[in-house]
Parts: C-alpha cells; structure tokens; sequence
C-alpha cells in the first residue's frame, strides 16, 4: 500500500517521453516527427486508421523498429532508443502484440518466461522448471487467469491468451528491472480485435484495475473504448500526429474524433465524387439466408447491375466473412447464392466464381500481387485469355505490352516503364496496378474489401474515381471496410452488420445521418 | 488402498504418455503381431542383438536432423558427414594415428555451422542447402577414396563386446542420446527452438534472435551427427563407405516423423524420435523375419512414411497451426 501511496505523490511524473521520432520503410514514411508523453498512471489511446503507423510506433518503443531520427527522453537526458524488447523491459515498457504475439506450441509456464530465462532460471542443470512454474502460477493467480500452468498456449481461449500475454508483459518488466518498482508502461497493439464483446469488457475492466499501478498505451480502432476508458488519445493519421486530446478536461464527442481520424480533406474531395446512383437494372446477384455457424447467419439482399452495397460494421461483425464467402474464398453451410441466374455451390473455390463473373478484390497487395514480376506481368495474370493468340493457343507479347501500357496510363500508375518490378513501386503505385488488372478483367460483380488499406489520400482518390468509373460501365460492387466515408463515396446502399446479422439496409443518403459526416 | 491409488497414477501416466505419444500404440501393436506370427524368431536373443544393432544406426543418424526440424526445417547432411568424415580418418589415419578420429565431429560442427550460416544469412530453404551438402560431401568422398573400400585398423575397441548380447555401440550412444533429450526437453536453448518452430515472427517479437538460434541449432545437429558418426564408422563396418544408399538418409527421417515430430517444427525432438527409431526397428525386424523378400521393405517403409506424414500433419491441423 505504501507504494500507491508514493505514486499518489507524483501523479504526474514522465515516465516516457520521445520526440521527432520518424521512420521510413523503402519509399513509405511510415512515422513522421511524432512525439508522446506517457504520464505515471495513464491510460493513453493511440488512434488512427490502418497505416496510419501506429503498430509502427509502437514497435520503435520496444526497440523492434529503430527510428532514423528521434529523441529519447529520460531523467531530462537524451538517451538512445532501446535495441530490442529486452532493454525496453529493462526501461519498463513491454508489448502485447496484435497478432502473432502468441507462440502456440509451448506451454503456458514457458511462454511467461520466454526471453527472460536469464533472469534467475537457468542452472548448469537446465531451466529451473519448478520455480518457473511456482512463479508462473503467482503471476496467474495475481491476474485472476484460470489456466494451468503446463496447459499447452494452443488448448487456451483467444481471451485467456490475451491475458497471459499481458501477464507476460508485466512479468518481462519485472524481471528485467532490478529495483522493483511499478513505472512500468504496457503497450497494447489492438488487443480486442479478436475478441468478443464481453470478453473485451472484461479485459478493458481488467485493464483500469490495473492502472494503479501501471500505465499503459491502448492502440485501438473501436471509438467506444476510447471513449469510456482513456485518459488522453493521440490521433495518427498518414504517420503525422494530428491531434492530442485530453479526455479528461476536454469535451470530445465521437464525432469529432472520427472526423480528426479521416481527416476533412478527404471529404471534400469524397463530396465531388458522390454520384447519383445509375439506374439500376436486372438482378445480377441474389444472397438468400446464407448462413456459416459462428461468422453469419441468414444473409438476404439482391445487387443489381451498376449497383455497389456496402457492408458495414464493427470489427468481428461477420462482414468479411460474408464477402470471403461469396468470393469463394470460405465456405458456407446454408442458403442460396444465385450468380446471373446460376445458382452457385457453397464449396465453389474463388477461380469457378471467377469464371461465373465474381471476382475479389482486397486492398492487401501482400496476396493480390506477386511482388518480384514485372507490371505487365501482374496485369496480364489475371487477363491471361486476352493475350492469348487464337490459333495456336500461345502468349502474345505484343498485346501483353499493349494491355499494360493502356492500363498504366488509364489510372494513372506512376512508373518508370512497364516492365518495373512491382516491388520497388510505393504503397499506393501498388494498389494501382492490383486495380488495374481488375479494371481490364472488369468481371460481372466485384467484390472489394479494404480496397484502400493503408495507402495514401491522393492515392486513395485516384483508386476512387477507377472504381466509380467501373461501376458506371455497369460493373456490379459489394464493398467490405472500415472507413464510413468510404462508403460513402462508393456505395448506393448499405447494408448495417452486427455479430453476424443484417441489422438494416438503408440509402447512402440515411446512412450519413447514421454515422453523422 | 494404498496400492490402488498408485495403480491409478501409474494408469493416468501411461494414459497421459500415449496421449502425447501416439506412436506408444503402433510399437505395442506391432511389437505383438510379431510375437505371435513369428514367436521363436522374434523373441531369440538373436533378434534383440540385431535389433538393437538396427536402433543405433538409426537413433544415432536421427538425433541431429531431429532437433532441426524442431525449427521446422530439415537437416539432410548427416550422411555425408558420416561418409567424408571417415573417409578424411581414412585419410589421416596414417599421419595422426587413432587422434584423428576427432576429425569426424569436427567435419560435423564445421558444417553444421557453415549449413546454419547459410541457411539463415543467405535465406537457403534448408532441404535443398543440406541436400547439395550431402551430395558434394558425397563427391568428394567417391573422389578420395576412387570408389573402393578402405579398412581402417584399430578403432575395433567401439564395436568390442562388453555385455553379452547388448551391442557396446549401443553403450556408447544412450549418453549422447540423453544429452540431446536434456539439450530439448531441459534447457533455454531447447524451448527457443520450440518457439521458433511454432511462431517464428512471435519468437522474434519475444526478443529473442531467431537467426543466431537457427545457426546454433545447426551447429548441435552437425556435432551430433559428427559424434554419432564415430561409432558408426566402426559400427557401419570400420571402412569408407563406398557408395551413397538411400535408405541411410531415408530411414532416420522415417523414425523422426513416426516419432511424432511435426514436419512444421515446433514441438518434438530427440525424445519422441527415440520411439519412432524403436517402432521403426521392430517393423524392421518383423519385415525382415518374414518370408517377404527385400525389395518388398522398402515399399512398406515407402507406405510408413508416407501414412506418418498424413498422419502427423493431421494432428498438427487440430492444433489449429497453419502448414506452411
């Protein structure tokens, strides 16, 4: 007790301060002169949409990524940024990660200590297993997690696994400081994205229990955690820091802090590109009570030709699944997919709903592109029969180089020559030519999901105005995001998701009254 | 009551081991098929000497290549660190006298070392890296020793007998055997491989240097392959192998994954291969005392590896881990 009362005394103390931090990854200015203060006690909310550069940041506090330029304050003297998750520890910060962070094979004991065994538990005789397991279930106990300690981390619940990474987090702090004190910062990297509602009140409970005696920094994209539970939130946007808000003394509505997210710029532009919507036609796909155990359930709506729906909601809300579903990608148990009057099987892989007219496109270029081929390459993969020569079946080059050439210079891809390597082209040059090759195939239906992931705003207009241009050619579009104005800019109707079932299906126009831009 | 309650633990740890070990279920099945269909063969001392015979060369050939692929990669060079290594004691015999047998672990560290150096540094998938390792190893012995076999004198001490009907081989390999269990299952270094082989990126997140780890881990399995290979040098036959037999680099891989070490990596090890190489000895054994002629058990091992293959990858998908 003496030690919440010392911390009382010096409420506000730094315990982490660092300035100018950029970082640049190939072309990408990942962070750009970003600096943050985390006080003793502090609950601090990093915010921004995917690419913004939080995870980035928080990778340079716990010495992952190091920065090209930065300042480290401690004690009012610049020190050096730490060079690995280890000397963070020693300085009190350590990490739960997004994703990945869980090493499935080991045991729950030897996850907790995993990286700190030199802290005391190595002997000439092997790790000293019983003292692990002794302090293991210490810590497990202190954190309220019901598990044994020589479980296997695969047999355990998502959120048991999140708490024992914390748990870890906590320990790796304590094991490498020597003095044991309690100015320690836990970084959270998304921490509720696999969870579901209930286990991420339990966990954000958890969390301001614990801020007694520890601060922590809450990467997150869910506005309702940052509402209730923050002190102060930090809003990165394009590597830049936007804004700073002091939740406690400031009135901030929700409102504010997603248009602080978006950021205005991009809705005026959003505002030109609005069209009304084309009329619309025959029926070009119908989804009737499609259902998968545990991701959706009774799916009804119909896309007419020249229409884009969008799906839209939270995180976990079952909307990708619903798009990967009708991609092909995933499987479903129930219900009917009619493809232009065909009906279509539930185990259809992705290149026979491909060949029926529905093609998928994601905003992650990690899997739409092969990174070491050249443009041309790329374009004419997916277009492969529109340079093939009719008799014999052979390549032709020439239409390759034609094809890709018109491409290029249609959406307006910024490159030296076609046959540039797609690796060395930046973020949104990349997206382009994954768009490109979906503009020449131009199939029946489209299907996008996160078309714009992490890319750049003038890039992210440019992308627009192709897929606005598609569906006036009469391509059909189902759209799956994270970003409200996004639909707005895209979609004539939305269709609103919650755990995996349709809410609503409203106008673009209602739509904005809903999420209020 | 007393005697009840330690019958059920011993029950729950039985219980609890052929959980974990599935493969416990295969060797006692096996072990009795044989027993019956060929009772007077099967269990002579005969065939217990042979058969233990056939668990060193396999057990000591597995025991490097079964750390590796913990970090779900694979070791294939312990064959020709077996041959190169004793055809240069071949080689030196001459010059150094029976000093020069340390040549062999020495060949197996170095290349250990050079393979995980490569493998890590230079991003060789490491099938294809040990594989031409192998190969070049292979040349160079057919170029050293022009093709024939040479007798090498003086190391008969490693196969002399000690015990009647325990082969010393055997002897000699339990402590390397227990050493490479205790590097796995009891220390750092054997639960970073585990976590290496499970989450890679995880493993480096937890600030642990994956790389460094790779080249030591390589380096272990070289030096095991490279001490094993002492004994069988003089196990094998005391002469420069001749030509390269497929079933030598085959066979060990077979017991590793009938052991129950998953292809991916990530859990597994010396200990489980030790069952693999047991099982793999009786079905051997059993084939060989069986009027099926030879060509007709390299099919079956053929069939055996495939179905552990299957198998195994089954059991790690229930885990919920992604094949790679």
């Amino acid at each position: 007790m003496n030690q919440a009362g010392s911390s009382n005394q010096n409420y506000n103390q730094t315990l982490l301060e660092v300035r100018h931090v950029t970082k640049t990854f190939g072309s990408m200015k990942a962070l750009d002169d970003v600096s943050i203060i985390v006080k003793r006690n502090e609950v601090i909310g990093v915010v921004g949409e995917n690419g913004a550069g939080k995870t980035t940041l928080m990778k340079t506090l716990v010495g992952i990524h190091e920065p090209e330029t930065g300042e480290w304050i401690s004690n009012n003297k610049k020190v050096s940024f730490p060079k690995g998750p280890r000397e963070a520890a020693q300085r009190g910060i350590s990490i739960v990660y997004q994703e990945k962070g869980v090493i499935p094979s080991l045991q729950v004991y030897q996850f907790l200590f995993l990286g700190h065994e030199n802290q005391g538990f190595c002997s000439p005789f092997g790790l000293k297993k019983k003292s692990m397991i002794r302090e293991a279930r210490k810590i497990l106990a202190e954190f309220d997690i019901k598990c044994e300690e020589t479980a296997y981390m695969f047999e355990l619940p998502l959120a048991t696994q999140k708490m024992i990474e914390i748990a870890k987090a906590v320990l790796s702090i304590r094991l490498e400081q020597n003095i044991q004190s309690d100015d320690s910062i836990i970084v959270l990297d998304e921490p509720t994205a696999p969870l579901t509602i209930e286990q991420r009140q339990e966990l954000l409970k958890e969390i301001c229990r614990m801020k007694k005696n520890t601060s922590f920094i809450f990467v997150t994209h869910i506005m309702q955690e940052v509402m209730e539970h923050m002190d102060r939130v930090y809003v990165l946007r394009d590597g830049k820091l936007v804004k700073h808000y002091n939740m406690t003394n400031e009135k901030v509505t929700e409102e504010d802090l997603t248009e602080v997210i978006i950021g205005h710029e991009l809705l005026r532009t959003q505002g030109e590109a609005i069209q009304e919507a084309s009329l619309f036609g025959t029926t070009v796909l119908s989804v009737k009570e499609l259902s998968k155990k545990g991701a959706f359930y009774n799916i009804t709506f119909t896309l007419n030709k020249g229409e884009c729906i969008g799906i839209f909601g939270p995180e976990g809300s079952g909307k990708s699944e619903v798009i990967k579903a009708l991609a092909g990608i995933i499987a479903y148990d129930s219900g009917s997919l009619t493809i232009g009057g065909l009906k279509a099987k539930p185990r259809d892989s992705a290149h026979i709903r491909l060949s029926n007219g529905v093609g998928y496109f994601s905003g992650n270029t990690e899997i739409e592109l092969l990174h070491d081929w050249p443009i041309r390459k790329n374009i004419s993969l997916l277009n492969i029969e529109k340079i093939t020569t009719k008799y014999p079946k052979l390549l032709s080059f020439r239409k390759e180089r034609q094809l890709a050439q018109h491409i290029t210079k249609e959406i307006r891809i910024k490159t030296p020559s076609i046959n540039t390597i797609v690796s060395t082209l930046s973020g949104g040059n990349k997206q382009k030519v994954t768009v490109g090759k979906w503009v020449e195939k131009s199939p029946k239906v489209l299907l996008l999901e996160d078309p714009t992931k992490g890319i750049d705003v003038g890039s992210r207009a440019d992308i627009y105005e192709t897929i606005l241009e598609m569906k006036k050619k009469g391509t059909s579009m189902i759209l799956v995001g994270d970003d409200p104005k996004e639909y707005i800019t895209l979609c004539d109707r939305i269709i609103l998701m919650k755990k995996g079932v349709i809410q609503e299906i409203i106008s673009r126009t209602k739509f904005m009254e809903v999420v209020k831009l | 009551m007393k005697l009840k309650q330690t019958l059920s633990t011993i029950a729950a740890f039985i219980i609890d081991l052929v959980r974990k070990n599935p493969v416990i279920i295969i060797l006692v099945a096996l072990f009795l098929l044989f027993s019956i269909l060929y009772s007077e063969q099967f269990i002579s001392p005969i065939n217990l000497t042979a058969t233990l015979r056939q668990f060193v060369t396999l057990m000591l050939f597995a025991t490097g290549p079964s750390i590796i692929m913990i970090i779900g990669s694979l070791d294939l060079s312990f064959v020709g660190i077996w041959m190169l290594g004793s055809t240069l004691l071949w080689v030196l015999m001459p010059y150094l006298g029976l000093v020069s047998i340390l040549v062999i672990p020495l060949l197996g560290v170095t290349t250990g070392f050079i393979l995980g150096i490569i493998h890590t540094k230079g991003k060789i998938p490491s099938f294809i890296l040990t594989l031409s390792v192998l190969v070049t190893y292979w040349g160079v012995t057919s170029m050293l020793t022009k093709g024939h076999p040479n007798v090498v004198r003086g190391f008969s001490f490693i196969t002399a007998r000690l015990i009647p009907r325990i082969p010393t081989p055997f002897i000699l390999s339990i402590p390397i055997i227990a050493v490479a269990v205790f590097i796995v299952t009891k220390t750092k270094f054997g639960t970073y491989l585990c976590a290496i082989g499970s989450n890679e990126e995880g493993a480096r997140l937890a600030g642990i240097p994956v790389d460094w780890y790779k080249i030591i881990a390589f380096t272990v399995s070289g030096a095991f392959s490279g001490v094993g290979s002492m004994i069988l040098f003089q196990h094998l036959g005391g002469s420069t192998p001749v030509v390269f037999n497929m079933n030598d680099l085959v066979r060990p891989l077979v017991a590793i994954i009938l052991g129950g070490t998953p292809m991916v990596g990530g859990s597994g090890g010396p200990q489980r291969t030790i069952l693999g190489v047991i099982t793999f000895s009786i079905l051997y054994r059993g084939l060989y005392l069986s009027p099926l002629i030879p060509q007709v058990i390299d099919l079956v091992v053929g069939i055996v590896l495939i179905i552990a293959i299957v198998l195994g990858s089954r059991s790690i998908q229930l885990k919920g881990v992604d094949i790679k």
